[in-house]
């Protein structure tokens, strides 16, 4: 298994990082202000062809590989300040790679290519106000009526759902049977009778991310917007957690490069007692530890892609993947304005948003508790 | 056709090896030893969510064979028996 990027994909990364220093360095300040969505950003990013990657041609899609798609959110959490934005366009991609992989031939020719031009935004809802990390408790039903699905239920916190036009829901199709094989997806359309998204809910950070609440109550849902086949719920969703705990931490990865960078240049230029005052080595523990955990996740990260790559299964190097980088990442940010003393408080510098953003980082996708049960499981025990 | 010695050994030997693996990788509570080729893994709450994640490494890891698609359905891993004909219609 080959750890090391290509020359094509270093140089894709470079080129991702110059379009994003160029064309994505807004002022975050009224975005934030507003909870809004970047929507040019995301057009340009479209064009770009970043939401496009791991499909077929035959899609609009790249055709490129996992790694390639990966070191793509990397070079975007690494240049781009908005956190919020690259989370939506991995959700895109997730949502994709679903479809992709389960859909029919219809649902793909339907959705894919407008999934890659950006022109539909998409959504995952998995999560209820009662079912978060124990994410298959959900009770949002699904229930057989001739050739439809009558959908009813709530999902809460959906990252893109305020401004989803599609979105794959889960739900529980047979309540006879146990979270395996009762559990179906639906592919849902903005504007279904029944189906109606709620304004975004405000949070900590990740601002432009629009993440809200999604109501269903009676929505017929024709049966061929089932993905895969009834009761298969349960597998896909593990087999997304696979993308997403890897296709996340790839962008978080980026910010924590960011984020050494920034603290390794303030820590050789701000003088205290006459020296500067990364030469004290308790700032300079600090940032020995940001690079140590940079380069391990860099490791593990690569080894998740090429399991992908490979077509081999990846849960448990996921479950350890998306725990050891989101936490090495709130870790850093919080080093890092720690370094920055005073300056690092204050918004104009941008670190308190970083630190901000990090700690959903250990929340979404499954909280760094459920990561270490996974981890846990797979030790049998 | 009638399967030959061989077929009905390694058939065995699949069965054996699945049944060992979910004996000590899956199920917690070791009093639990009457797994028969039969059991409803999947009804009887031996194999959840969290479980079919280990078993479907295990399987491609141990048998060589690739799981994706349309073979990720429960049907397929309900019980001993019909995880080991899976296996082998992978396998071959």
């Amino acid at each position: 298994m080959v750890l090391e990027l290509t020359d094509e994909q270093k140089i894709w990364r470079e080129t991702l990082v110059a379009f994003s220093r160029q064309e994505l360095d807004y002022d975050m300040t009224a975005y934030e202000k507003g909870d809004l969505f970047p929507w040019e950003a995301w057009r340009k990013c479209a064009e770009m062809q970043i939401l496009a990657q791991p499909f077929p041609e035959e899609y609009g899609g790249g055709g490129v590989d996992f790694m390639t798609t990966m070191i793509s959110l990397n070079a975007l959490g690494y240049a781009c300040k908005d956190a919020g934005l690259v989370h939506a366009i991995a959700t895109q991609i997730l949502c994709g790679l679903q479809i992709l992989h389960f859909g029919s031939e219809r649902l793909k020719q339907r959705y894919l290519p407008l999934l890659c031009r950006g022109e539909k935004v998409f959504a995952q809802a998995i999560t209820e106000p009662g079912s978060g990390s124990d994410a298959l408790s959900m009770r949002t039903s699904a229930t057989k009526k001739r050739d439809t699905y009558i959908l009813s239920g709530s999902k809460t916190f959906i990252t893109n759902g305020p401004i989803a036009d599609v979105v794959i829901v889960f739900a529980v199709s047979d309540p006879e049977k146990k979270s395996l094989g009762g559990i179906s997806c639906l592919v849902v359309e903005d504007g279904m009778k029944g189906f109606e998204k709620c304004r975004p809910l405000k949070k900590m950070g990740l601002s432009t991310l629009q993440n809200g609440e999604l109501f269903f109550d009676n929505c017929v849902v024709a049966f061929e917007q089932l993905l895969g086949k009834e009761g298969q719920g349960a597998i896909i969703f593990n087999e997304s957690m696979e993308w997403e705990r890897s296709l996340l931490p790839a962008a978080h990865l980026g910010t924590m490069e960011r984020i050494l960078e920034i603290s390794v240049t303030y820590a050789k230029e701000r003088h205290a007692f006459k020296k500067p005052i990364g030469s004290y080595q308790s700032v300079a523990n600090k940032l020995s530890s940001m690079k140590m955990n940079l380069e391990l996740g860099k490791g593990i990260l690569y080894r998740c892609a090429a399991l992908k790559d490979n077509r081999k299964r990846a849960a448990l190097d996921a479950s350890i993947c998306k725990l050891f980088i989101s936490e090495s990442l709130k870790q850093a940010c919080l080093d890092a304005v720690q370094i920055h003393g005073g300056y690092g408080y204050m918004s104009e510098y941008e670190i308190e948003r970083d630190l901000r953003d990090s700690i959903a980082a250990t929340i979404y996708s499954g909280t760094s508790e459920l990561q270490h049960n996974i981890i846990a499981r797979f030790l049998g025990v | 056709m009638e399967k030959n010695l061989m077929e009905r050994g390694s058939e065995m030997l699949t069965r054996e090896t699945i049944r060992q693996f979910i004996l000590s990788e899956l199920i917690s509570d070791d009093s639990r030893v009457d797994l028969t080729d039969t059991v409803q893994l999947i009804d009887s709450g031996v194999i959840d969510s969290f479980g079919i994640m280990s078993l479907l490494g295990f399987l491609e890891e141990n048998f060589s064979i690739q799981i994706s698609g349309d073979d990720l359905v429960p049907e397929n891993f309900a019980s001993i028996s019909t995880i080991s004909d899976f296996v082998s219609q992978k396998s071959c």
